[in-house]
C-alpha cells in the first residue's frame, strides 16, 4: 500500500534521525577511544565520505532502476561499479587522476549496457532479463579485467590495489564531494520528477505523453554514471547499497520519484556509515573491508524483508 | 478548410515482405467512431501504431500521413501529446504506482472530469490500489482512462475490450459512445463484431491482401464483407452476427 503523507513525513524524520544515531556513534565509537583531535582529523573525514559514498550509491540505483526501468538495476550488479573500478586501476598504472579513470570507466560500462540493451528497450519496452543478463556479463568482464590488471600490478603496491574491488573506506578523503554532488543529483531527480514518473510508465508511454525520452535517458545515464564513479573513487566498489535501499523504500511503500529521491539518500548515507563502523570496531585491531561487511549482514537483512513482504 | 483528425494518403504498411496494408486513402474527422476489423495478424495493430506515430522495428511505411494539417512527422512529442493518446493492446507494470497516481501522471491536458471518467468505467472504487495489483480487465479499464484523460482529441485504442466481461464489454460500448464529447474522434481495434455494430460509427476493414473497405458501419457490416475479411461465413439473427 502507498503511504499517506502523514506517514511519509514520519518515515523521513525517522530516518533522518536514524542517520543523526549512526553519525554520532561513528563519531564516538573506534580503536582509539573518545578523544576529540583523533574524531576532527580522522573519524569525521571519514563518516563523511561513507555518508556521501552510500548516499550516492542509492541514487545511482535509483537512477538505474529508472533508466532501465527494472527495480532490480543497480549499478554494481550491472557492472557499472566494475568498469569504474578498472578505470581507476588504469588511471592508477597510467598516473592520470583517479576521479577521473572511474569516471571514464563507469561511463563506458553504463553506455556499453545502454547499447546492449538498446534494441530490447527499443522494442518490448520490458528489457529485465535481457539486461540483467548483458549487465552480470558486462559485471563479469569488467570483474575479469580488474583481475589481470591486479596481477600486472607489482606486489608492493597490490593490497592498495585491491582496495578498488573489495570495498573500503579507509582512505576516503573527498566526503565534502560525495555529499554536494550527492545534493546536486537528488535536487535533479526532483525537478525532473513528472518526466521521470513518466518514464517508469515505459518508454513509448513517456513519448506519447510528450516526454523527450532520449535526453532523459542520457541524463540519467550520464547521472548514475558520474555518481557510481564518485563513489568508487572515494571507497572502491561497493555493491547492495544501490540494489537495497531503493528496493527496500518501495516495499515499505514510497512510490514517487521525488520521495524516493529524497529518502534513497538518507537510507544510503545511514546504512553505509553504519556498515563502516562495524567494520572498524567489529575485530579490533584489524579493519574490515566495509563492502564485505555490509553484504555479510545486509543480504540476510534484505531476504528476510523479501519474504516479510511477500507473506 | 477539412477539419479531419487524422488524414492518410495512399498509405501503405509492409511487414515481412507482406503488404498490411496498401493505398490506404482515409479521414477520420471529430465525433466518429470508427473501428477497425481484420484477421489476427491482418496488420491492425500495425496501423494503430503508425496512426499513432511509435514506429515498429521492421515495418516499412509508404504515402502520406497527417495529423490535422501537418505531417505526422512535423509533430514535435509535446505537440503530439496534446493531439491523440494510444492505448497499446497490453501494458507491462514493473513499479507499484497507484491507479491514482498513474492517472495524475497521463494528464496532459485536464479537459475531463476525472471522477466522471473513472464512474463511467466502473474503476472509481480502485483508486489507490497499486497498478501491480490489478487484473487484467481493471488495468485496462484504467488504460482506457488514462487514454482518456491525457485530453487528447484524437483516441486510439488497440483492442480495448479484450478482457471485459460481457456487463464490462456493454459499459464501455456505453462509455464510448455516450460519455465523451463530441469533438474527439475513436479509432478503435476489436473483434466481436456485435460490440462493433453496438459501438461504431465507421468501419474499416483490412483484407487479407492489404487492400481496405471503409464506410458507414451500419451500411458496411454486411455477411459479404465479413466473410472477406475473416474467411468464414457468417449469419446475422435478429441483429445478433454469428460467424460459422
Amino acid at each position: 500500500m502507498p503511504l499517506s503523507a502523514a506517514r511519509l513525513a514520519a518515515l523521513a524524520v525517522v530516518m533522518a534521525a536514524a542517520l543523526l544515531a549512526v553519525v554520532a556513534a561513528a563519531l564516538a565509537f573506534g580503536s582509539a577511544g573518545f578523544d576529540i583531535d583523533m574524531i576532527r582529523t580522522l573519524r569525521a573525514p571519514r563518516v563523511a565520505a561513507a555518508a556521501g559514498v552510500g548516499a550516492l550509491l542509492a541514487l545511482s540505483g535509483l537512477a538505474m532502476q529508472s533508466l532501465l526501468r527494472n527495480p532490480l538495476a543497480d549499478p554494481y550488479v550491472l557492472g557499472t561499479s566494475g568498469g569504474a573500478a578498472v578505470g581507476a586501476l588504469l588511471a592508477l598504472m597510467f598516473g592520470i587522476t583517479i576521479t577521473a579513470g572511474a569516471a571514464a570507466g563507469a561511463l563506458a560500462a553504463g553506455g556499453l549496457l545502454l547499447w546492449l540493451a538498446r534494441r530490447a528497450l527499443a522494442t518490448t519496452d520490458d528489457a529485465s532479463p535481457r539486461l540483467i543478463l548483458a549487465g552480470a556479463m558486462l559485471a563479469a568482464l569488467t570483474g575479469a579485467m580488474a583481475s589481470l590488471l591486479l596481477a600486472l600490478t607489482p606486489d608492493q603496491r597490490l593490497r592498495g590495489a585491491i582496495f578498488w574491488l573489495v570495498g573500503d573506506l579507509s582512505g576516503a578523503a573527498d566526503g565534502g564531494a560525495s555529499l554536494a554532488a550527492a545534493a546536486v543529483f537528488a535536487a535533479w531527480f526532483v525537478w525532473r520528477e513528472r518526466a521521470l514518473d513518466r518514464l517508469l510508465l515505459g518508454s513509448v508511454a513517456a513519448h506519447l505523453l510528450g516526454e523527450p525520452v532520449k535526453r532523459l535517458r542520457f541524463e540519467l545515464l550520464l547521472g548514475a554514471s558520474l555518481a557510481a564513479a564518485l563513489a568508487v573513487a572515494s571507497a572502491g566498489a561497493i555493491g547492495f547499497v544501490g540494489l537495497v535501499i531503493p528496493h527496500a523504500l518501495r516495499l515499505a511503500g514510497v512510490q514517487r520519484t521525488r520521495d524516493l529521491a529524497l529518502l534513497a539518500p538518507l537510507g544510503g548515507a545511514a546504512l553505509l556509515v553504519a556498515a563502516d563502523l562495524l567494520a572498524r570496531t567489529v575485530a579490533l585491531p584489524i579493519e574490515l573491508p566495509v563492502g564485505a561487511v555490509m553484504a555479510l549482514v545486509g543480504a540476510p537483512v534484505f531476504v528476510w524483508f523479501l519474504a516479510r513482504g511477500e507473506r | 478548410m477539412s477539419t479531419a483528425l487524422l488524414r492518410a494518403r495512399a498509405l501503405g504498411l509492409a511487414a515481412a515482405g507482406r503488404d498490411l496494408v496498401r493505398q490506404l486513402d482515409w479521414q477520420v474527422e471529430p465525433g466518429q467512431r470508427w473501428c477497425v476489423i481484420g484477421r489476427n495478424a491482418a496488420g491492425k495493430s500495425t496501423l494503430l501504431r503508425a496512426l499513432a506515430g511509435v514506429g515498429e522495428r521492421g515495418v516499412a511505411q509508404r504515402g502520406e500521413l497527417h495529423w490535422q494539417h501537418r505531417p505526422q512527422r512535423d509533430w514535435p512529442a509535446t505537440d503530439a501529446a496534446t493531439l491523440r493518446a494510444f492505448m497499446p493492446q497490453q501494458v507491462v507494470d514493473r513499479f507499484p504506482i497507484t491507479v491514482a497516481r498513474l492517472l495524475e501522471l497521463s494528464v496532459v491536458r485536464a479537459r475531463h472530469d476525472a471522477r466522471a471518467v473513472l464512474a463511467g468505467l466502473d474503476i472509481d472504487a480502485l483508486a489507490m490500489r497499486p497498478v501491480l495489483e490489478l487484473s487484467g480487465g481493471e488495468r485496462q479499464r484504467v488504460a482506457l482512462a488514462q487514454c482518456a484523460l491525457q485530453g487528447a482529441p484524437l483516441l486510439l485504442l488497440d483492442e480495448p475490450v479484450a478482457f471485459q466481461d460481457p456487463a464490462h464489454q456493454a459499459q464501455v460500448a456505453r462509455w464510448l459512445s455516450n460519455s465523451l464529447p463530441s469533438d474527439l474522434a475513436l479509432v478503435i481495434s476489436a473483434h466481436d463484431v456485435n460490440w462493433i455494430a453496438r459501438t461504431a460509427t465507421h468501419v474499416l476493414a483490412l483484407l487479407p491482401d492489404g487492400s481496405c473497405e471503409q464506410g458507414a458501419a451500419q451500411a458496411i457490416l454486411t455477411a459479404g464483407l465479413l466473410e472477406r475479411v475473416y474467411g468464414c461465413r457468417w449469419r446475422e439473427i435478429g441483429g445478433v452476427w454469428i460467424a460459422d
